[in-house]
This record gives structure tokens, C-alpha cells and sequence, in this order.
């Protein structure tokens, strides 16, 4: 019997791998650390996602059913890998749950952690309550309770929004650009101004990296359809009159230093490096790059390589990423372990 | 003086004691020269909306700071003060104490609409300096300009005739803007055209003048423009909030 293929991580680049090999009838084996299949969107409570504003639950949750429905996948949550050695083509697994597999092949689809606002205690965050996170106000969406002020429960009627916590910061070791938060928090916006739109909302940024064809849809969707307003300011810091949160900074299109008043600050949260990625590499014995992620071999010749042969990575792992290339990424990691599987084969032929 | 050259510290903000003593040191004179704060401690949320309700500036918002505006600007390049990406920018954002230090230059846009053709995102900035300037006048900001007395005279004319009688319209005009007929290029103007128009023309023209002809059945044409006229005014009276100041000054007076 053919040996499966080990897949760490049940987020959208891990189902999307399991997926793959399932179609083709590679038997694979799910690990997830956490106690149900969904990764980020579904565990962290994701409203609607970029770019097709299907709801999280209906979209990733559909990626799970597919999976979980798929007699080629054996899943297993709430469980890590403990050990894994070996060499292509037949690795040894053993999992926190006592289980041993024997493993054609790995595929680390491990993502991301969100970034911890109270590592910026200067933006408020942990201090006034109705500092919030981009992912709490996914949450807030989603729950279908609505964005309030966590303080009181009101609506706000100013709502400001912080680009790049948590990105491209040297302060806190992050120098990376994390990617989907420009995206995420124009399209948070819009969500806002449709809900409650007499609720102003300003983005406070360094530059709006709002890529590609997100251009139209978001950055400029959001400021002629829902008149969000965008403000070039890197803000200093974030404290409290006691009754508003002020938001200080300078405007650098107007030279004016400004303490603006307002009902909600919202936290545009970058991507971390999975804060496991270090035992991940000690256990898995690959390298990681630079800022701590997954490092990523060889983008040209050979797709999804991590340093270690037969041990592949798709996803956020990688680094910041995007929900749809993730899935891109898992499947091009599939076709990864698949090609690689076949190539002493047609040597031998 | 374009704005990354301007002075951050400006003349109205230093503040000199000419007798101070502090803790019985005398800091008389520029020795308590101090500078007052620059900081912006408000948006006034309404600005942006204000504008938007004009003829031109119905697009203000779409605007993302990239300075083609400014860049194509004939007057720009006459006068660096004359920059139409920060003022967008200050109504965008409703900094409207800082719109109103350029109130008096703001109407110097002569429609050359060269930012119109530049602007990436069909903000028509023209458009939105006609708006601003409108809304400086009828928010009380700025006395009415030349143009704006003319642009009354020509239309008050036409819904009344039908007709544009050229030397009615010069007169009205010159009389609102208070200034006098005998002007040297005006008399000139009227001894050329003595001297070399048909003698038919000028009857014509005499007649004309004298008895203010109307385009036949023209009421109807007239009352409905009149009143589309009274309905746009209205409908910017209301956004501008001036209704409603009106009638907030009524009550006072009556009270």
C-alpha cells in the first residue's frame, strides 16, 4: 500500500494540499495542532474575505467539508508531530496523540500568528478597550453583532484605523510588509460605513499597498462608494481624554501635527512567523529564513522546497500571504510531492 | 511658496511678552518669545459634503494626493501658493480654518482645465475650485467676484428674454461691480463700430437695445428654468446649512 503523504496544518494551503492529493488518490494524513480544521479564517472568526466577499464560514468551511469528506484523507486535530526522521520516501512520523506513520512525504502548511498589538503599547492597544484588532473586528462582523465600542457597546460615530502594526517596523524587529492588511482594512472600512454609515472612517497609512486588481475594488471602491478617508500619517501615539481615544500624529500631506478625537482605533495587524516555527524546524530539521518564517527554496525549479528534500511548504508559512495564493500554493505543493514521487520512476524508465 | 518650503512657524503664532517676569527673572521683550501650537485638533466632518453638493465637486472624494492637479496648474506656475491637490486635501479631511488662510486666491483658477485631463481618477479639480470658490461666497467667506456678478447678470437676462442683449448685460454688470461706463476701451469700442458696422446692423442692434426683444413664447421656457434654478439653490442652501442659519437668525429676531 502506497504510504501517505504528512500534512502539517489544516488552514487553507493545508486543505487545499490534502484536496490535491486526494483527487488523484494519494492517501494523506491532516495534522492540526488545534482542535477543529479551518486555520485562520475559521478559527480567528473572519467576516467576509478578499476578494470575493464570501462569507469565511461558507468558503473555508466548504475547503473543510470537501476534506473531511474525502476517504483519501485521514485527519487529526487537537494533535502535533513530535518526531519526524527519515529520508524521502519513507519518513517516520510520530504524532503527540502516541500514533506512528510511516511518510512519503511532508508538506509544512503551518501559517502564520497574528501579530500581538501589545507589543505597540504606544497605539493604546491592551490600555483602552476600544482599541481594537482588524481580527476583532472581523469577529465583530461576523458574530453578526456589529462594530461597537467594546467599552460601552455603542455605536461609533469616528472610527480610526492604523496601517502597518506590526509591519515593516524595525522598533519591534518586524521589517516585512505583511501583505493583506491595506486590503483587509479597506475592506473592513466599507464594511463600517455600510453598517453604520453615518460612522466616519480614517485610514491612517504610509503608503496603501492595496496590489494589483485589489486597486479598484478596494482602495478605489472604498474611497468613491463609501467615502473612506485615507490619511498619510504614521501615527505616534494613541491615549485618552477620558471620554475619547486621541489620535496623535502628523499629517505629512499638510505639515500639521494633529490630536484628532475619536470613538474607535483600529489595529491593522500584520503576520508573525508562527510562533512554533522554531520547534517546527528543530523537529522537521529544515532552515528557517531570515525573519523566522519557512524558508522556501528554489522558486524557479522546484516549487514549494523547503531545505530538507521530501519536506515541502505552502502558505503563510512562507511568509505573509494571501488566503487564495495560499490555496494556490497547496495545491502547487501536491503537484510538488506528486512530480517528485514520479521522478525515479521515469529514470528508471 | 510650495508648501514643503514653507515656514512651519508662522508670523501670527509668535507670542512676545513686552513685560514678563518669571520667578523674578525679566523675560521682557523677545525673551518670552514663544510659538504657538500648530496642532489640528479636529475634522470638521461636514466640509467635504459641503463641497460635494456643488456643481464640480460632486467628485472631491475620489481624489488620492497624487499632485497632478497642482502640477498641470497654469496659475500654479505663476503663484506656488495656488495649489489645488492641498485644497482638495484640506476639504477631504474638513481642515477648514487652513482652507480659509488661501480664501482670497482660491477664485484665481482661470478654468484652464489642464488638471482636469491630468487627474488619474476624474476628480475634475477645476470643477472643485469653482465649487470652493462658490462656497467661500455663500458661506460669507469671500465677497461675491467679478465672475460671479457676471454669471448672475447673463443668467437673470436670459431667463428673462431669452435673449442676450450684449450692452444690457456690459451695463448690469459694470454697474454691480461698481464700475463706471466711460472706460477708454469701451469708448473706442463704440466709435470703431460706429465707424464700420452696416448701417442695418447697428439699427438693429440700436433697437435692440432700446426695447429689449423676447424670444416668442418664452414664459413657459422661463418659469421652468426659473424654477429648476430655485430647486438646485434650494437643495444647496440646505446642504450648505444655510437654511437653515436663516432660519435659526429668524428665530433669534423674533425672540
Amino acid at each position: 500500500m502506497t504510504k501517505p503523504i504528512l500534512i502539517v496544518g489544516g488552514g487553507p494551503a493545508g486543505l487545499a494540499a490534502a484536496h490535491s492529493l486526494g483527487t488523484v488518490g494519494r492517501p494523506s494524513i491532516l495534522i492540526e495542532k488545534e482542535d477543529a480544521l479551518g486555520g485562520a479564517p475559521i478559527l480567528s472568526g473572519y467576516a467576509k474575505l478578499v476578494p470575493t466577499g464570501e462569507w469565511a464560514k461558507d468558503a473555508i468551511g466548504g475547503m473543510v467539508d470537501r476534506v473531511t469528506g474525502d476517504s483519501n484523507v485521514k485527519v487529526r486535530t487537537g494533535t502535533t508531530v513530535t518526531s519526524f526522521d527519515g529520508t524521502p520516501g519513507n519518513f517516520n512520523v510520530e504524532l503527540s496523540n502516541g500514533e506512528k506513520i510511516d511518510a512519503e512525504a511532508a508538506i509544512l502548511c503551518s501559517g502564520f500568528t497574528h501579530f500581538d498589538s501589545v507589543n505597540k503599547p504606544e497605539w493604546g492597544f491592551g490600555t483602552y478597550e476600544d482599541v481594537v484588532t482588524t481580527t476583532q473586528v472581523e469577529q465583530m462582523i461576523s458574530s453578526g453583532n456589529g462594530v461597537r465600542c467594546p467599552s460601552d457597546g455603542r455605536e461609533p460615530k469616528r472610527v480610526a484605523m492604523l496601517l502597518c502594526v506590526g509591519s515593516r517596523d524595525r522598533q519591534i524587529g518586524r521589517e516585512w510588509c505583511s501583505k493583506i492588511c491595506c486590503t483587509v482594512s479597506s475592506n473592513l472600512a466599507m464594511e463600517i460605513r455600510e453598517e453604520l454609515p453615518d460612522c466616519h472612517v480614517y485610514i491612517y497609512y504610509m503608503d496603501i499597498r492595496t496590489y494589483g486588481l485589489y486597486e479598484t475594488k478596494y482602495y478605489w471602491r472604498s474611497q468613491e462608494e463609501f467615502k473612506v478617508k485615507y490619511i498619510k500619517a504614521r501615527i505616534a501615539e494613541v491615549t485618552s481624554d477620558g471620554e475619547k481615544l486621541i489620535v496623535k500624529g502628523e499629517d505629512t500631506l499638510v505639515k500639521r501635527p494633529i490630536t484628532i478625537p475619536f470613538d474607535m482605533v483600529v489595529h491593522a495587524i500584520g503576520m508573525d512567523p508562527n510562533v512554533d516555527n522554531p520547534e517546527i524546524a528543530s523537529t522537521f530539521g529544515i532552515d528557517l529564513e531570515t525573519h523566522g518564517f519557512v524558508g522556501s527554496e528554489n522558486k524557479y525549479g522546484a516549487m514549494a522546497a523547503t531545505s530538507r528534500p521530501g519536506v515541502f511548504v505552502a502558505g503563510a508559512a512562507t511568509g505573509p500571504e494571501t488566503i487564495d495564493d495560499s490555496i494556490a500554493q497547496g495545491h502547487a505543493a501536491a503537484m510538488a510531492v506528486l512530480s517528485g514521487m514520479q521522478e525515479p520512476v521515469d529514470k528508471s524508465a | 511658496m510650495p508648501i514643503h518650503e514653507k515656514s512651519l512657524i508662522r508670523p501670527e503664532n509668535l507670542k512676545t511678552h513686552e513685560h514678563l517676569v518669571i520667578d523674578g527673572v525679566d523675560v521682557s521683550g523677545h525673551w518670552s518669545t514663544f510659538i504657538e501650537t500648530r496642532v489640528v485638533s479636529d475634522y470638521n466632518e461636514a466640509l467635504e459634503e459641503e463641497i460635494a453638493a456643488l456643481p464640480g465637486g460632486e467628485h472631491i472624494h475620489r481624489c488620492w494626493q497624487c499632485g497632478s492637479c497642482t502640477n498641470s496648474c497654469t496659475v500654479n506656475e505663476i503663484n506656488a501658493d495656488f495649489n489645488p491637490r492641498y485644497w482638495i486635501y484640506l476639504i477631504r479631511v474638513g481642515m477648514e480654518s487652513e482652507l480659509l488662510r488661501d480664501k482670497d486666491i482660491i477664485w484665481q483658477c482661470v478654468s484652464c482645465n489642464k488638471c482636469t485631463y491630468a487627474c488619474p481618477r476624474d476628480v475634475f479639480p477645476e470643477g472643485v475650485m469653482k465649487a470652493t470658490a462658490h462656497w467661500l461666497e455663500r458661506k460669507g467667506h469671500t465677497p461675491k467676484s467679478p465672475s460671479m456678478h457676471f454669471d448672475e447678470v447673463f443668467t437673470e437676462q436670459i431667463i428673462k428674454t431669452g435673449k442676450i442683449e450684449e450692452s444690457r448685460t456690459v451695463r448690469r454688470f459694470f454697474k454691480r461691480t461698481k464700475q463706471g461706463l466711460a472706460q477708454p476701451w469701451m469708448i473706442e469700442m463704440v466709435k470703431r463700430l460706429i465707424k464700420h458696422l452696416p448701417v442695418g446692423m447697428l439699427t438693429r442692434m440700436g433697437l435692440a437695445t432700446l426695447v429689449a426683444p423676447k424670444t416668442s413664447d418664452w414664459s413657459r421656457a422661463s418659469a421652468a428654468m426659473q424654477e429648476y434654478i430655485e430647486e438646485q439653490h434650494e437643495k444647496q442652501e440646505e446642504a450648505l446649512t444655510l437654511a437653515q442659519l436663516v432660519e435659526v437668525a429668524q428665530e433669534d429676531a423674533a425672540a
